[in-house]
Parts: structure tokens; C-alpha cells; sequence
């Protein structure tokens, strides 16, 4: 049986402040808090038919993390792989006008603002999956033969 | 010359090696029984060549470094036989061609010599026409850690080194790659080196490089043998060994020298499976 | 009155092109090209409503994908947006050989040359429709 592992996917908008604090927060997850079983799952790959990306969230548990209330990662998730484990709204976190009225901005601007409201969602995040019961695990698994195309 | 080739020209009208190039094409297709593929219209509705050129041979015709039909056939997925190039040949054989678009006396000797030379030229291309021999018939095992999807070809003709590279080996001949754990880890290949057409290469030696953002993976052959053949897509598109490595994404193709001693050092699908796995495992792609 | 140029990137989260995509498009509306150019979200163009859909739907569009998986380029085609330029980040990145560029969070001093090679050519073919 193939080990727990829990899949994060997360919205990057380009067009709001929340789309940028969602994505910076999630690969902090990834990268510096270092919980070992978690995958990012690439939403525009997800979106335009990625095999692997749907699959995933089909078998292990899911959670979305969007960057304002119009939850595009949450709704696809739901959409094309089924019911997703927990999800995060950046919007309420740091707020609506924050997230949906400020200017987006780079990487290279972000100040120490930005930065704690991505400290902020990440933990939120690690708080959402360690909240996952383990029942949430729908115990297939992946392997067999198949064809080549 | 063997009278099937399906030739594709790129019939420029910028200049005149263009109009050579179809001249040339218009020639073969006359004299032979090859068949001509038209540039432009294989654009716009690509099935009647697409069938044409999966049962012949393929000859392109660039008028000149633009290359647009070597373009084109790497856009179609086409595995190019053999090649010509119009500006090439001329300054090989002191031709000066014309500013304007007329054929004249330099331009019809130049598709003579051209022409004589393809005639002459049965060598290489019965070694290249044998390529047909290679299907695509895998049936896979399919492993999957995280989001990543590992698959290993089960056929009993496929055969691997512990350098993640496969030989798939019919009669005299491989054709070789590497397996999908090599393309996962590199991720996005950029880069391709071939080996040199002609090499000679020992079992276990370099046979080319891959290259992604990540990292070089020098491919080590998992036969011995002289190459015949590359995967000449690969050079425009070498992402193709990432959406397909043991299909779309083959590297070279070998004629055997001694396959019954390489066959001792490799090892068969149930023994690759297991081995891939772990390192999947341990590696953490 | 002028209708903006939308400038789609794919924004991907697992690789550095994704970032790179992201960052050439930022810079091109942001800083180079900002009274004829605008971004929409990829996600917000696939799952959206009729306003996001006629915002699409018709217009100029040019996309930037990080990989040669063109979710960006795909996506933006099927909800009706007129891609007149399918731009690959790892088209430039090919010209770079050699060089790092960061990772998938935070791009280096490589990497930003790289985006700033993108956003021209973006501004560049943002500019030719004028």
C-alpha cells in the first residue's frame, strides 16, 4: 500500500495580493517547514488535463489554498478529482481588501508586511492538514499494467 | 536508389535555392516511385502525409540554413532519413546560384549532380530504411510514487542497464534510451548531444548527454555496436524524451557487434522493476 | 477605445520556469508595458464566470508557459482568447546554458536577466499591434 501523503494545490493569481501571499505560502510548507509527506500540485497543469496531478488528489487527500473568495483551486479540485480534505481562503485571513484591492507586486517588492502574511497562511496551511484524519485515506493504489499511447 | 521516399521540400520562394529544392523534389518524384509531400499544404491538413510519410522513407530538401523543411518534419514527429541542403551542395561543388528566381544552366547542373549523387547513394539508405523494424507496441508496468509516474516497458526485446538506460533489440539492431526514472529527476530536458553517426561504441560507454536546468546525464550504452541512427527530433524537441522516453523520446539506434555477451551484463524487465522502485523510493523524485 | 492586451502566464508552482513565467509577465504589465497590457489569472479563466469569460473571449491574448506541457497556451485558446503569441520560457532559458536560475519561490540573479529577455519580447509584440 503506497504511503500517506497529502497534495496542496494552490492558486498563483497574478491579477490580486492573495494569489502571491498563496503561492509563497505553500512552498514555505514545501520547502522550509519541511513536512515531508506533502506534494504541490500544479493548478494550470490540473486545469488543462494533467493525468498525474489528478490522480493524485483523486487517491490521497487534497487541500486547495486560494488566494481570494473565488476559490478557482477549491472548485477545480471538487470539479475533477472529488471531495477535497480542507481548504484555505487567503482572503480571510489577511483579509478581503487586502487581498482582492492591493496592487499585485513581484517578488523582488515584497516587504516584511508581506512577508509575515505569508508566515501567517503557512501555518494555517500545516494547521489544515494535520487536521486530515487518517480515514481521509481512500486506500487505492496505483500500479498494474498499461498500455503505451 | 530505393524508389519509395516520400520527399519533402521546402520550395522557398525567397530564394533560389528554394525553387531548386522543389525543382529537385518535382525530378525524384517523376524519375522514381517516391512520393512528394507538399510543404504547404501539409500544414494546413496533415493526414494524407501523415500517412505517406509513415510508409516511406524520408527525404527533406532545405533550400538553405533556414532548414524549414527539416522544421517542419521535426514539428510532424518525422524521423528524417536523409537530408539535403541546397546552399550545401552548391558551394561543395563551386556552384554560384542565381540572385533571381530562374533556373538556368548552373541551377539544372546542380539538380543533375545532386540526383546522380542520390542514385549512388544505395549504401546508406538500405541501412537507414531497416528502421521501420522498431514498433511501438510496448506494453508497460506502471509505478507510481507521489504524483510521479514511473513506467517500465515489460516486453521480453527490452532490456536495461543499472544506469537507468534500455536497448530494444530486434534481430541485428537496438535502439536505445533512457527510462522514465532518468527523465522524472531531470524534469524539463533541454539539451541533447547525440552520439556521432558512424562511432564505434562499447557496451557500458557514453552514447550522448541530456541535459535539463537540473542537472547532465551522460546516457551509457547498454550494448556495443556502431551507430547508425540518432533521433534527430530530439535536437529541436528535446522535451519528447520527457512525454515519452521509450517511444517519441529514443536516443540512437545501434548495429550489434556482440549482443550475446552484452546480453549477460543486462538485465530483464521483473529485475529493472524492482530496482527502479527502490531508487524511486530512496531518491524521493 | 483600446482594448489592453492580455498577457497570461501559466504561473506554475513546481518549477522555476512556472516563477519565471509569472515574473516576465509581472514585469511587462507592471513596469514595461502598463497602459496597453493587463494580466487575468489562468485558474480564474478556466473556472470562471461570464465576466472573466467576455473578457477573454475575443481579445488578443499571449501567453507564457513555463514548460512544453502549454497549460497556459491551452487554457487560454478554449475559453476563446486569440493567442497571437505562444511564448515557452525555456525557449530563453535554452539561449542560458549552464546557469542556474533559482527556484520555484525566489529566482537569482540569472534568472531575473532571463524574465527581463521575456517581458522584451512580450513588450515587443505588445507594441507591433499599435
Amino acid at each position: 500500500m503506497s504511503e500517506l501523503k497529502v497534495g496542496i494545490i494552490s492558486c498563483s493569481g497574478e491579477e490580486c495580493l492573495g494569489g502571491t501571499i498563496s503561492r509563497l505560502a505553500t512552498r514555505k510548507v514545501l520547502e522550509e517547514l519541511k513536512l515531508v509527506a506533502t506534494v504541490t500540485l500544479c493548478l494550470p497543469l490540473y486545469l488543462a488535463g494533467g493525468v498525474e496531478e489528478r490522480d493524485f488528489a483523486k487517491v490521497f487527500p487534497t487541500i486547495s489554498v486560494d488566494g481570494c473568495d473565488k476559490l478557482c483551486a477549491k472548485r477545480s479540485t471538487e470539479k475533477y478529482s472529488g471531495k477535497i480534505n480542507g481548504f484555505i481562503d487567503v482572503s480571510k485571513i489577511i483579509g478581503n481588501e487586502t487581498a482582492l484591492n492591493t496592487k499585485v507586486i513581484r517578488n523582488k517588492d515584497l516587504t516584511d508586511e508581506h512577508l509575515q502574511m505569508v508566515d501567517q497562511v503557512a501555518s494555517e496551511i500545516v494547521k489544515t492538514i494535520s487536521n486530515i484524519s487518517p480515514d481521509s485515506y481512500s486506500g487505492k493504489t496505483f500500479g498494474g499494467c498499461g498500455c503505451g499511447s | 536508389m530505393v524508389e519509395n521516399y516520400a520527399v519533402l521540400p521546402c520550395n522557398g520562394l525567397d530564394k533560389c535555392a528554394g525553387v531548386i529544392s522543389g525543382e529537385l523534389a518535382i525530378k525524384l518524384c517523376q524519375d522514381a516511385k517516391n512520393e512528394i509531400i507538399c510543404p504547404v499544404f501539409y500544414r494546413i491538413a496533415d493526414a494524407k502525409y501523415n500517412k505517406i510519410a509513415s510508409e516511406h522513407p524520408l527525404l527533406v530538401i532545405d533550400g538553405c540554413q533556414t532548414k524549414c523543411a527539416s522544421k517542419l518534419a521535426a514539428e510532424k514527429n518525422l524521423k528524417i532519413s536523409r537530408k539535403v541542403t541546397i546552399t550545401e551542395e552548391a558551394k561543395k561543388h563551386n556552384i554560384e546560384l542565381n540572385r533571381n528566381l530562374r533556373l538556368n544552366e548552373n541551377e539544372n547542373a546542380l539538380i543533375e549532380i545532386i540526383l546522380n549523387g542520390l542514385n549512388n547513394d544505395t549504401e546508406k539508405v538500405t541501412l537507414l530504411s531497416d528502421e521501420s523494424k522498431f514498433s511501438s507496441d510496448f506494453e508497460y508496468e506502471i509505478f507510481q510514487n507521489g504524483k510521479f509516474i514511473f513506467r517500465v516497458p515489460r516486453n521480453p526485446e527490452v532490456y536495461f542497464n543499472e544506469n537507468d538506460c534500455w536497448a530494444y533489440v530486434i534481430g541485428n539492431r537496438a535502439r536505445i534510451g533512457v527510462t522514465d526514472f532518468v527523465q522524472q529527476n531531470l524534469s524539463d530536458i533541454l539539451y541533447f548531444t547525440p552520439p556521432e553517426i558512424g562511432s564505434e561504441i562499447d557496451q557500458f560507454g557514453e552514447v550522448g548527454e541530456i541535459e535539463s536546468s537540473k542537472s547532465v546525464f551522460e546516457l551509457i550504452s547498454p550494448v556495443s555496436g556502431k551507430v547508425i541512427s540518432i533521433n534527430e527530433t530530439l535536437e529541436q524537441k528535446p522535451e519528447l524524451i520527457n512525454e515519452n522516453p521509450y517511444e517519441l523520446g529514443w536516443i540512437a539506434e545501434i548495429e550489434l557487434t556482440d549482443f550475446d555477451s552484452d546480453k549477460e551484463l543486462l538485465i530483464g524487465f521483473d529485475k529493472y522493476f524492482e530496482i527502479m522502485k527502490k531508487k524511486t523510493e530512496d531518491s524521493n523524485v | 477605445m483600446y482594448k489592453k492586451v492580455k498577457v497570461v502566464p501559466c504561473s506554475g508552482i513546481g518549477k522555476v520556469f512556472g516563477l519565471m513565467a509569472r515574473e516576465a509577465v509581472l514585469k511587462t504589465v507592471l513596469e514595461l508595458c502598463p497602459e496597453k497590457s493587463e494580466t487575468v489569472c489562468l485558474a480564474y479563466i478556466v473556472t470562471g464566470d461570464i465576466e472573466v469569460k467576455e473578457k477573454i473571449e475575443g481579445s488578443n491574448c499571449i501567453t507564457v508557459d513555463g514548460c512544453p506541457k502549454m497549460c497556459a497556451a491551452k487554457n487560454v485558446s478554449i475559453a476563446g482568447g486569440l493567442v497571437i503569441e505562444k511564448l515557452r520560457v525555456i525557449d530563453t532559458v535554452k539561449e542560458h546554458k549552464g546557469k542556474k536560475f533559482g527556484s520555484p519561490t525566489q529566482l537569482d540573479a540569472d534568472g531575473e536577466v532571463v524574465i527581463s529577455e521575456i517581458a522584451a519580447k512580450i513588450a515587443k509584440k505588445i507594441n507591433e499591434l499599435n
